[in-house]
């Protein structure tokens, strides 16, 4: 339970992980802390896709709330069905934060951000850092505890050198491999 | 003459070297870093197929995708979709999904398949 220790030594996290290891990596997190409920945030893959894939995995979808960034950018879908709250875009920074705030009044135990990396392809770093700063401050008046994933790559340097300093601890795996 | 596909990518890296290998293959390429640029292209230029990225700046894919008509296009995804909504998907224009990163044998094949080069 790795993940677990880690959100329970520090409320908020950031984990750098490298793309090869990128997906078993979330897959790991999911089904450790799907034990308690999780709100998991994608901007990069569908909340549909992510329910095939944690459901074939074992992991109690039941206990995940989903906010999915990326359906309504592909096909016309409602705001929200059950479990799900769809945002038009991953750029849509206010529209994640209103979604975001409203799952956390529902007082999850964890919340899994998939990924800080993405966010970079629809918005600059700037506002990027703003909606982070923001975020995670509004996570340190709640009791959940976050993980916010992102690939460690050069070209994000600065924005996750920035955005580790918001969060209460930085865990780099990108180094690590197989 | 040599059939034309427009590659719709914002990663400069993907968008050469999609193009460098349609052309290996004698295709004409075009290459338009957003969906925006994919439209402002199209009003002067008519490419027998588009692959179009999903995860782009700007536009969301869907309105692309409603704006392009008359064109076959692929998608280029990293985004993980389910079954169900690929083929939700799989209507009008929309004729098939590359799943990024792709096997280079598998991608020409279909290519070729969908412009009746096979």
């Amino acid at each position: 339970m790795e993940h677990v220790k880690m959100l329970d030594e520090h409320k908020t996290v950031m984990l750098l992980v490298n793309s090869q290891l990128y997906n078993e990596t979330i897959l790991e997190i999911v089904q450790e802390l799907s034990q308690k409920k999780v709100c998991y945030i994608s901007l990069n893959k569908t909340r549909d896709s992510l329910i095939d894939l944690f459901s074939k995995k074992g992991v109690n979808v039941n206990n995940i709330g989903f906010i999915d960034a990326i359906t309504k950018t592909i096909m016309d879908y409602p705001d929200e069905t059950e479990n799900c709250t769809y945002i038009s875009s991953p750029g849509a920074l206010t529209e994640l934060a209103i979604a975001i705030t409203k799952f956390l009044k529902l007082g999850f135990d964890y919340l899994i951000f998939d990924s800080l990396t993405n966010l970079l392809i629809y918005q600059k770093r700037a506002p990027i850092e703003k909606f982070m700063s923001n975020l995670i401050n509004k996570i340190r008046n709640t009791e959940t505890r976050a993980i916010f994933c992102a690939l460690g790559v050069q070209e994000q340097q600065l924005l996750l050198e920035q955005c580790g300093m918001f969060v209460d601890n930085v865990v780099d795996n990108s180094k690590m491999v197989k | 003459m040599a059939k034309t596909v427009m590659v719709v990518d914002d990663d400069p890296e993907v968008n050469e070297s999609i193009t460098a290998l349609l052309e290996g293959n004698g295709y004409a390429t075009i290459s338009a870093n957003s969906g925006d640029d994919c439209l402002e292209m199209l009003k002067s230029m008519a490419p027998d197929l588009i692959l179009l990225d999903i995860m782009m700046p700007g536009t969301p894919a869907k309105e692309i995708i409603n704006k392009i008509k008359g064109i076959k296009i692929i998608f280029l995804s990293g985004v993980k979709m389910s079954e169900h909504q690929k083929s939700e998907l799989l209507k009008g224009n929309i004729v098939d999904f590359i799943q990024k990163p792709f096997d280079i044998d598998d991608f020409t094949n279909k290519i070729k398949t969908i412009l009746g080069d096979d």
